[in-house]
């Protein structure tokens, strides 16, 4: 059992080496936001929130809270009426006038204990006037159906954003490439279905807690859960008019985000309240039932889809609408719907596309981030309707999906030419995994076995210009300490970038320091950490400001040994000479310096780097065709299977075994890379069969665990393969990209191609409970 | 809108010394107060703002609530207040009464058995209760102190809807007696939830056999369903067709059929009453197939 | 809101507490004493992030009063080492790969203790049994479990 011996790791990168933030977070010593104490000037914070999908607020009255004795004050939307959100501008940090989603905050209550905060909450008296709500995204796209936003034309937006003024429609993104009118008679085969995929949560075990304080000069720090301090901090500075500088976020270790802890989401409500309370930290920690109802959410997707093929199974046309029901606002959905937009043909090679994928506005909860960034949701249908087409066409779904699937060169329906991906290797890998094409009998009369499998894509889905930024700081002891500004999340990006700049550095993997917590005073800048992003663009900044340092260590020792740079080398955290075959320890020099050949002074000092990068070749899309040169900076491809049995008896799905394999262009930590696989194939798994927000009249019914149900240990199969494929990035460290989301990104279509092999039926829409396949086989006559 | 407090508003903790204090504090404090035993139920529904309780009474540890006790030839004495691990594993309900240990085996987590007791499980009431059905089928009769002393209180009748039992404010039910089962008694207890653990039953199905030379076959059934009513359901119309008949197939599935026709489940978040109906047939058949299988041998 | 004096052990030390009645165990760890290794993830004995050793057995700690624990013996993510050593658990977990955020890390890991405590040589499906009630999202389970079954074959080698 050696874990804990001291190691030395040279060369780390594609080895894997044990992660670097887990002494913490197995002895309980890590510190989560919520296990900063604060002492005794501490403030709780608890919201009050809108009962209804839609209404006016007629009148607030605080007064009866204010009498309570440990309340400190109550802010409502009429002290803050600037807009914020992340693309389009459209929410106020609380309810002005109007609310849009049950949950919505109106008011917080600031009071000496959590307790007496939750108490005053309910002695607040809102009169409402209840509105008509939208509670479906297709329906609210018609025209007539009631305006959310009838100022939507107004918003501030950025230029990759295109709302429809006068509809509930926030976005608008369309394909139009070859023509698919003219392609349809020369399909041999067509298929077209309508798939509804439903509003799922996160579920980070840590629930959002936010902690902010703002000093009597006017300096703000906020303590958060987040995925994001760095677009908190320039979100939220300039909402509160605050100068970017003087506001501070530090975001300690995270329990989990998966998209839910990307942007601003109720961070900005302590935020408020400190205004109101200098000198006074205001915590605000989310009940697992409000994690559940007020948070952003996966959003629901209804998907109209179109597909067909030639007598060979070649895919020729493909028209995808999509309506995604972005809830009251969206701050992230708009996004969402681009992404779904440019990737919609999920990873397949089609000469005719037509797309149009719409966010619509609806009153239902916020869509936000979620792992896999609209990919699985669109996965869900896409990959379906392939799975179909090929039954339909009478091909085997395997050699269907290798015979369609993207290729290098592939010009994609954005106009974007295709780096070279492993799609074809990760299919073969899963099938052969799987004993694809072997039926095996059930495990008994009452029950039926199937295969199914899926592909997936994803790009990182951000602006143009996403940075990142990074500092190496050499230590006299050898070691190195990296700053960066990604989170880590748990994904292991800390690890991922130390094994980066001690591969650069030349030094071991175990004398890097990543330091944390992120604060954005003194961590150099990332973008957020969404996307799949960190180990190609962050890692790519470590890795620039790994070679920044090293030059610096290497031009001192040559001056020191007139020798030239280029002839010199770090290796185990010495410089070696190749010519002289001299070395020195870096200890001491890359702080201390060298003395001069000459003994005349010294040459050198404190070794700092310092790296950044930016993708500078991502275009715009035409709006009207959704054209461009490069819709995104590259895909991470990959397959998924499992093998089922349904329960003739109950209708309950058992996985009894499942495959994923992704191209992740270069494994900087293998063991990591398969964790991210399992864990997220095992969330899609969940989202598969379990998982759906029961919004009724904009309610959600199940906002808690009992009701809202996740797998658990004893509902994952105990055999899930992983197999990674690396076809190199060519941008990126080491020939990297992206896993974090993707393997989350095929679970739910996989689950339905295995459900169709076993039962013979299609159960499209997600999830596949035990009572809809019950129900399924019974209306179809499979059981009495 | 479902919105419960971040923790518990602010109650109060009575811990009394003697039953009687206990009782009196009870029925002193009607619609307040309440008995409090492994707290699963009280703190959750308390937290959720559902129950407006403002003392809880420990009634753990008071005379006759704590051990288990085993009589041979009479029965089992489980104390109120222990927990359902403890019952679970204890040897003589193994040996005696597995359908019990294999209902606790259902309820929730380890974690949380660990506190849960099964009398909380029946005065809950709740229709879900996954140990009630065992309980009820094995004879069990709670053991009461009120503010008129001592008095037995069968389970069957005792339930009265959803969270509603013959308790009055002031009783504490300190024990569960249940009678010894004839020798060759077989139960199960097939629970269906959305997840393979940890849920709340959608449909919770106990059956226990037993010989009885009375009946027409030599075995008399019983069976008790969860979650497709307001109170915990006897299938009396199914027991009769099995003691009334030679059981084959045929009965088997009739008496099925006759359970599901007994319940008058609702929709809810965990299933709808179309899927619970089905469910309580086919769980009951296999049940019942389980159990005929295992008995004649 | 009467406040309530209780004496109890933690992790081997005796402590004093002055609690209100309405305070959970979890509550009280976290917010009286400082021990924050112990985590909330719903405060409705749902995710077993608090979960704690009460009295040498695995509970929920949000499901358990203050006021209650008077006299009793509690262990918490914090005194699971002893004398500067991981218990077996820790060292396995690491090495297994079964912890990403360790948020639920904690409760894993007591529930998992007890689990051996109480069973030396659980089955695969004992183990998952046994943690069925702490959610993870992070992990997928797998390698957790894997873990708690090397530690199992560690600590009592099959003779
Ligand atoms: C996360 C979670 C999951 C759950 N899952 C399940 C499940 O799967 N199956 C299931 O059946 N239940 C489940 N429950 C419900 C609960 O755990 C059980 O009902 C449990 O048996 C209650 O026992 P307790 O000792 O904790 O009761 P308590 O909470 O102490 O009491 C329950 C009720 O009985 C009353 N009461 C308690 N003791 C006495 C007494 N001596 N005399 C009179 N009245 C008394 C209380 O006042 C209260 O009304 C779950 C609960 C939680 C929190
Ligand atoms: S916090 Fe106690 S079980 Fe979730
Ligand atoms: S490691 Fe994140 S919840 Fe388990």
């Amino acid at each position: 059992m050696a874990v804990v011996e001291k190691q030395k790791t040279n060369n780390p990168v594609g080895k894997s080496v044990p992660r670097n933030d887990v002494l913490e977070k197995v002895t309980g010593t890590a510190i989560y936001t919520d296990d900063i104490q604060f002492g005794p000037g501490l403030l709780h914070c608890r919201v009050v929130r809108s009962p209804y999908p839609h209404a006016l607020i007629k009148k607030i009255d605080v007064s009866k809270a204010l009498k309570l004795p440990g309340v400190k004050g109550v802010v409502t939307g009429d002290d803050f009426d600037e807009y914020i959100g992340l693309y389009l501008k459209d929410r106020h940090l609380f309810a002005r006038g109007k609310v849009r989603f049950v949950g919505e905050p109106v008011a917080a209550v600031a009071a000496t204990t959590e307790e007496i905060a939750e108490a005053a909450v309910e002695l607040v008296e809102v009169e409402y006037e209840e509105l008509e709500p939208v509670l479906d995204p297709e329906f609210g796209a018609q025209p007539g159906a009631p305006l959310i936003h009838p100022d939507l034309g107004s918003y501030e937006r950025p230029n990759f954003i295109f709302p429809v003024a006068g509809t509930n429609i926030s976005n608008h993104f369309k394909i139009r490439k070859g023509d698919t009118e003219a392609a349809w008679p020369q399909c041999a085969a067509i298929v077209e279905h309508t798939f509804r995929v439903p509003h799922v949560q996160h579920v980070p075990i840590e629930p959002h807690v936010a902690v902010a304080k703002m000093e009597e000069n006017g300096q703000m720090t906020l303590w958060a859960s987040t995925q994001s301090p760095f677009a908190q901090r320039a979100l939220l500075a300039k909402t509160l008019h605050i100068p970017e500088s003087d506001f501070r976020v530090i975001a300690p270790t995270i329990g989990g985000g998966f998209g839910c802890k990307a942007g601003v989401t109720m961070e900005s409500i302590p935020c408020a309240v400190a205004m109101k309370f200098k000198g006074h930290p205001i915590k605000l920690r989310l009940t697992r039932e409000e994690e559940f109802y007020t948070n952003f959410v996966r959003q629901g997707l209804v998907i109209h889809l179109k597909v067909g093929c030639d007598k060979d199974g070649n895919l020729l046309a493909f028209e995808n609408r999509m309506y995604w029901d972005g809830g009251a606002y969206t701050e992230y959905g708009v996004n969402v719907t681009r992404a779904g937009g440019y990737s919609s043909t999920g990873p397949y090679d089609i000469p005719n596309v037509k797309t149009d994928s719409m966010c619509v506005y609806t009153n239902h909860p916020v869509g936000g981030a979620y792992r896999g960034f609209g990919m699985a949701e669109l996965h869900t249908g896409v990959d379906q309707v392939m799975d179909m087409l090929a039954e339909k066409i009478g091909m085997d779904p395997v050699e269907f999906h290798k015979r369609n699937c993207v290729q290098g060169g592939d010009v994609l329906a954005t106009g974007m030419v295709i780096h070279d991906v492993g799609i074809k290797e990760c299919i073969d890998k899963v099938a052969q995994a799987l004993d694809w094409g072997v039926k095996e009998p059930p495990s008994s009369p009452n029950k039926l076995r199937g295969k199914g499998i899926a592909l997936a894509w994803k790009a990182p889905a951000m602006p143009p210009n996403a940075g990142s930024s990074a500092l190496v700081k050499m230590n006299a002891d050898g070691t190195v300490t990296v700053s960066v500004g990604g989170q880590e999340i748990g994904q292991g990006t800390f690890t991922a970038m130390a094994q980066i700049a001690a591969e650069t550095l030349g030094v071991p993997y175990e004398s890097v320091k990543v330091s944390g917590p992120i604060d954005t005073r003194y961590s150099p800048y990332e973008w957020q950490t969404v996307a799949s992003r960190l180990t190609w663009s962050m890692g790519n900044a470590v890795r620039n400001a790994a070679l920044d340092a090293k030059k610096k260590v290497l031009d001192m020792v040559a001056e020191a040994w007139n020798e030239d740079p280029k002839d010199l080398d770090i290796k185990d955290g010495y410089v070696i000479s190749y010519k002289t075959e001299e070395s020195i320890s870096i200890k001491d020099i890359v702080v201390y310096g060298l003395p001069k050949p000459n003994d005349q002074g010294w040459i050198g000092g404190p070794v700092v780097g310092a790296g950044s990068f930016m993708p500078t070749y991502v275009t715009g899309l035409d709006a009207e065709t959704g054209q461009g040169d490069r819709a995104v900076v590259h895909y991470t491809t990959g397959a998924e299977g499992v093998e089922i049995e349904v329960d003739k008896e109950t209708g309950r799905i058992t996985i009894l075994r499942a495959a994923c394999s992704f191209d992740v262009g270069k494994a900087i930590n293998p063991a990591l890379v398969k964790q991210q696989m399992e864990g997220g194939f095992v969330q899609g798994l969940s989202s598969a069969l379990f998982e759906g927000m029961q919004l009724v009249g904009g309610v959600t019914r199940n906002p808690s665990f009992v009701d809202y149900r996740i797998a658990t240990a004893a509902d994952v199969p105990p055999e899930i393969d992983t197999f990674i494929v690396e076809h190199a990035q060519d941008d990126g460290p080491f020939g990297a990209r992206g896993i974090g989301e993707h393997p989350l990104v095929p679970s739910i279509a996989a689950v339905a191609a295995a459900l169709h092999d076993a039962t013979g039926l299609r159960i499209t829409n997600p999830p596949f409970s035990a009572e809809k396949v019950y129900l399924a086989l019974l209306d179809a006559g499979l059981v009495e | 809108m479902h919105n419960p407090h971040p923790g518990l508003p602010e109650i109060d903790y009575i811990k009394p010394a003697t039953l009687e204090e206990a009782s009196r504090f009870l029925a002193s404090h009607a619609g307040e107060a309440r008995p409090f035993m492994g707290g699963t139920d009280c703190i959750v529904r308390i937290r959720d703002g559902v129950w407006k309780t403002k003392y809880l009474v420990d009634v753990k540890g008071l005379d006759g609530t704590d051990g288990i006790r085993f009589e041979a030839g009479k029965g089992l004495t489980i104390g109120a207040a222990v927990p359902m691990n403890k019952v679970a594993a204890h040897p003589d309900v193994q040996k005696h009464y597995p359908v019990l240990v294999e209902a606790c085996h259902w309820v929730a987590s380890y974690q949380l058995r660990s506190r849960a007791t099964i009398v909380g499980n029946i005065c809950n009431a709740s229709p879900a209760g996954d140990t009630i059905g065992a309980c009820m089928l094995l004879g069990g009769v709670l053991r009461v102190f009120g503010p008129d002393g001592m008095r037995d209180e069968p389970l069957n009748g005792f339930f009265k809807g959803p969270g509603k039992t013959n308790l009055k404010p002031g009783d504490i039910a300190t024990a569960l007696f249940l009678p010894l089962p004839p020798a060759g008694s077989v139960g199960r207890y097939i629970k269906l939830g959305r997840n393979r653990l940890g849920d709340l039953a959608i449909v919770g199905v106990t059956a226990l056999g037993y010989p009885d030379a009375s009946a027409a076959s030599g075995f008399r059934f019983g069976i008790a369903l969860a979650s497709v009513a307001p109170v915990p359901l006897r299938a009396s119309k199914a027991e009769e067709i099995l003691a009334g008949k030679a059981i084959d197939e045929g009965v088997i599935a009739e008496a099925a059929q006759a359970a599901m026709d007994a319940c008058t489940p609702i929709d809810d978040t965990r299933g709808s009453a179309r899927y619970r109906k089905l469910m309580v047939r086919n769980l009951t058949r296999s049940a019942l197939v389980d159990i005929w299988t295992k008995i004649r041998k | 809101m009467s406040f309530h004096r209780i004496t109890l052990t933690i992790n081997h030390t005796l402590y004093q507490v002055d609690i209100p009645g309405h305070l959970t165990l979890l509550q009280m760890l976290r917010e009286k004493v400082g021990l924050t290794g112990t985590k909330n993830g719903c405060a409705s004995g749902e995710c077993g992030a608090c979960t704690v050793l009460l009295n040498g057995d695995a509970v929920n700690s949000c499901m358990v009063l203050a006021a209650e624990c008077d006299g009793a013996d509690v262990v918490t993510i914090e005194g699971l080492a002893q004398d500067g050593e991981m218990d077996s658990l820790q060292k396995f977990i690491i090495e297994e790969g079964g912890v990403q955020c360790g948020f639920c890390t904690p409760g894993i890991l007591m529930s998992a203790r007890a689990l051996l405590n109480r069973n030396p040589h659980p089955t695969e499906f004992e183990i998952r049994e046994a943690i069925s009630g702490n959610l993870c999202r992070c992990t997928g389970y797998n390698r957790i479990v894997a873990a708690i079954s090397k530690a199992a074959q560690y600590e009592h080698p099959a003779a």
